[in-house]
């Protein structure tokens, strides 16, 4: 099929030449005739002759230049040379038009363009976010560690140029420079020998989108006029989608910021609930309280004088006793829930954990439920805000009191992994466990199979852990408890210093 | 006689530490609000009140601040329900001598306040007589 079509092509090429030197030739003798006529009427024997002979020059002299003419035309205007490079590049323009997620659709960019025309290295530049920066989104045949680095301000040399000319741009080393296709098109042999990247500008309507930037060839094939027009004309394909992709990145981006607030609103007006409640419950419960304590505290004070049986007095004490342990417990509430902004000290871990316990302590003896602890005294102090702490280490462990009902087990692990630098807890309950379907929901808002609560404890856990840099899983067997296991990163690992960027890309960082 | 005023709305409360008190031989008035206590602070000249944080009306704090205007030298020992940090912190700028958490030890307040009113003596504040 394509074997016709070229021939034909060629055919037509030549009946055009033909025919044009037809016209020429006519119009040339028709011109030499008038000429003879005027200036030599009597030379008129020797016309057809030299009309021959001119017409034999003009032929010779304008053939190569009307078949290169016509080729010309045909390529650029009537038959577009389309290589199979182009074609596929073109089938990815129209694939890219359905994908949305910026990383997948860079890497598809870079990965085929590269691939498909031998390039050395590609990399797509995107407006990062919010800024007015461009950044690489994906890059073939380049280093992650280096082309995370680049970022192309606004104000640099070629972001200007680029913006102002719209062709395109030719990076050499750090000196900018703006082509049109011809004359980078001159510049392009040397490629290797200039160490420079070719940039085509995507545009749409609103701006510059992006930046498609290649460097040479692997072979020693350069690019052509054509292959010039198809990168402009590509460029303009794939600008919509890449925009419409960053878009929809940024939404995400936002959609997630939101999601963060607002975890972290539900977290703070819980807490804010917790400590309102604790204020009046501990008012409300204090004065009683003290009534009852301060009563019996009399009659015992007064035993001197007036002197009492040693069973009441035995009652009293009781009585002042267990008032002391019910304020103890509602004071323990409140120090629980005050909340003293988000400050981070040094925390003993084990410390918190006995804490959360004595506070449950209570409900946990009363329900007949046994706690194991198992707290490695090796464990670093751990930096954080111990409200936050305290919040994980009572949800998960009211959790389990939960999960138990009247009987069972609670088995609480604090180690130390030295190698991941890292605080490994481990709540574990020989409950009735979790419903596999359930399992990854548990950590979900507002998820609870308990008709009392309202599925908030295991989101906010997880809120704070992550909040950490740590993460939190759980694990059941249907019928053999649940275990919830969470980790937290000791240290920030220092950044990684990234290795040289390529001396192409210098100029841009 | 040593003069003790202690301002708490629950009459209960003022009630035991009352008697509690006047059994060791203390002079105690009672109020059950603030503003009560101001009424009849000039009459009585209490060396020491005891006086509840929480109280509606005029509230501990602002009865403190009062207390101390009209009466610099007498000692004031808050009570509260709560170890709420900020109010406590506030009781002390204000210039509140000591303050006690409910439910109350009585041997530990009676201590206190002997304390404060051997304070008051040791600095001439109160005529050696009158004790």
């Amino acid at each position: 099929m394509a074997f016709h079509i070229k021939k034909r092509k060629k055919f037509l090429r030549k009946a055009l030449v033909a025919s044009t030197l037809f016209a020429l030739g006519f119009l040339a003798l028709a011109v030499s005739n008038f000429l003879i006529q005027t200036f030599l009427p009597q030379a008129s024997t020797n016309a057809p002759l030299l009309s021959v002979l001119l017409m034999a020059l003009i032929s010779i002299s304008t053939v190569k230049p009307l078949d290169k003419l016509y080729a010309q035309i045909f390529d650029r205007y009537l038959f577009k040379k389309k290589s199979y490079a182009h074609i596929l590049l073109m089938n990815l323009a129209d694939e890219l038009e359905v994908v949305l997620d910026l990383q997948e659709l860079a890497n598809m960019v870079v990965n085929t363009f590269g691939e498909v025309l031998q390039l050395k290295t590609v990399a797509l530049l995107v407006r990062a976010s919010d800024q007015e920066d461009m950044e690489v989104a994906s890059a073939y045949g380049w280093h992650v560690s280096d082309y995370r680095r680049v970022r192309l301000s606004r104000s640099s040399p070629m972001m200007a140029l680029v913006q102002a000319s719209g062709t395109h741009v030719l990076v050499r080393n750090q000196v900018v420079q703006a082509f049109s296709w011809k004359e980078a098109n001159q510049l392009v042999y040397d490629f290797d020998l200039m160490r420079a990247s070719w940039v085509i500008p995507l545009f749409v309507k609103s701006g510059l989108s992006g930046l498609l930037v290649f460097s040479s060839h692997k072979s020693d094939r350069s690019f052509d006029e054509t292959d010039f027009h198809f990168f402009r004309e590509f460029g303009q394909r794939i600008s919509k989608s890449i925009h419409n992709a960053v878009r929809v990145q940024q939404l995400k981006r936002l959609n997630s910021e939101l999601q963060d607030s607002q975890s972290q609103m539900l977290q703070t007006t819980k807490l804010t609930a917790i400590e309102q409640l604790a204020t009046g419950i501990a008012h409300e419960i204090h004065n009683p309280l003290t009534i009852i304590s301060g009563k019996a505290q009399v009659l015992l004070l007064q035993r001197d004088k007036v002197p009492l049986d040693t069973r009441i007095e035995e009652v009293l004490k009781t009585i002042v006793k267990q008032t002391k342990r019910a304020a103890d417990i509602t004071r323990k509430l409140l120090m629980f829930s005050q909340s003293s902004g988000l400050s981070r000290e040094p925390l003993v871990l084990s410390q918190i954990i006995e804490d959360t316990l004595a506070l449950v302590s209570y409900q946990t003896s009363l329900d007949g439920i046994r706690i194991v602890k198992r707290l490695a005294d090796d464990v670093p102090s751990f930096q954080g805000n111990v409200h936050e702490l305290r919040e994980v280490f009572l949800n998960l462990i009211l959790n389990a009191v939960q999960a138990l009902g009247t009987e069972g087990e609670i088995r609480i692990t604090l180690q130390h992994v030295p190698q991941d630098k890292l605080i490994e807890v481990r709540v574990a309950d020989t409950g009735k466990g979790i419903a596999p379907e359930n399992l990854d929901k548990v950590f979900n808002p507002f998820f609870t199979t308990r008709h009392s609560a309202l599925g908030l404890g295991l989101f906010v856990t997880k809120q704070i852990i992550h909040h950490y840099g740590g993460s939190i899983r759980a694990e059941s067997q249907a019928g053999e408890g649940s275990l919830f296991i969470f980790r937290l990163p000791l240290a920030e690992i220092p950044q990684a210093v990234g290795s040289a960027v390529p001396e192409t890309f210098s100029g841009l960082i | 006689m040593k003069r003790l005023m202690v301002v708490d709305d629950e009459s209960e409360i003022c009630d035991f530490l009352k008697l509690f008190f006047e059994d060791r031989d203390f002079q105690v008035t009672t109020a059950f609000s603030g503003l009560k206590a101001l009424e009849v602070l000039d009459q009585v000249k209490p060396h020491v009140v005891l006086l509840d944080i929480h109280m509606p009306g005029m509230d501990g704090l602002s009865a403190l601040r009062e207390i101390k205007k009209k009466l610099p030298d007498c000692k004031v020992i808050m009570v509260t329900a709560l170890e709420t940090r900020d109010k406590i912190e506030e009781a002390m700028r204000l210039g509140a001598d000591n303050y006690i958490t409910k439910p109350l030890s009585l041997e530990y307040l009676e201590r206190d306040v002997r304390e404060k009113v051997t304070l008051l003596a040791k600095s001439g504040k109160i005529m050696n007589e009158t004790l």
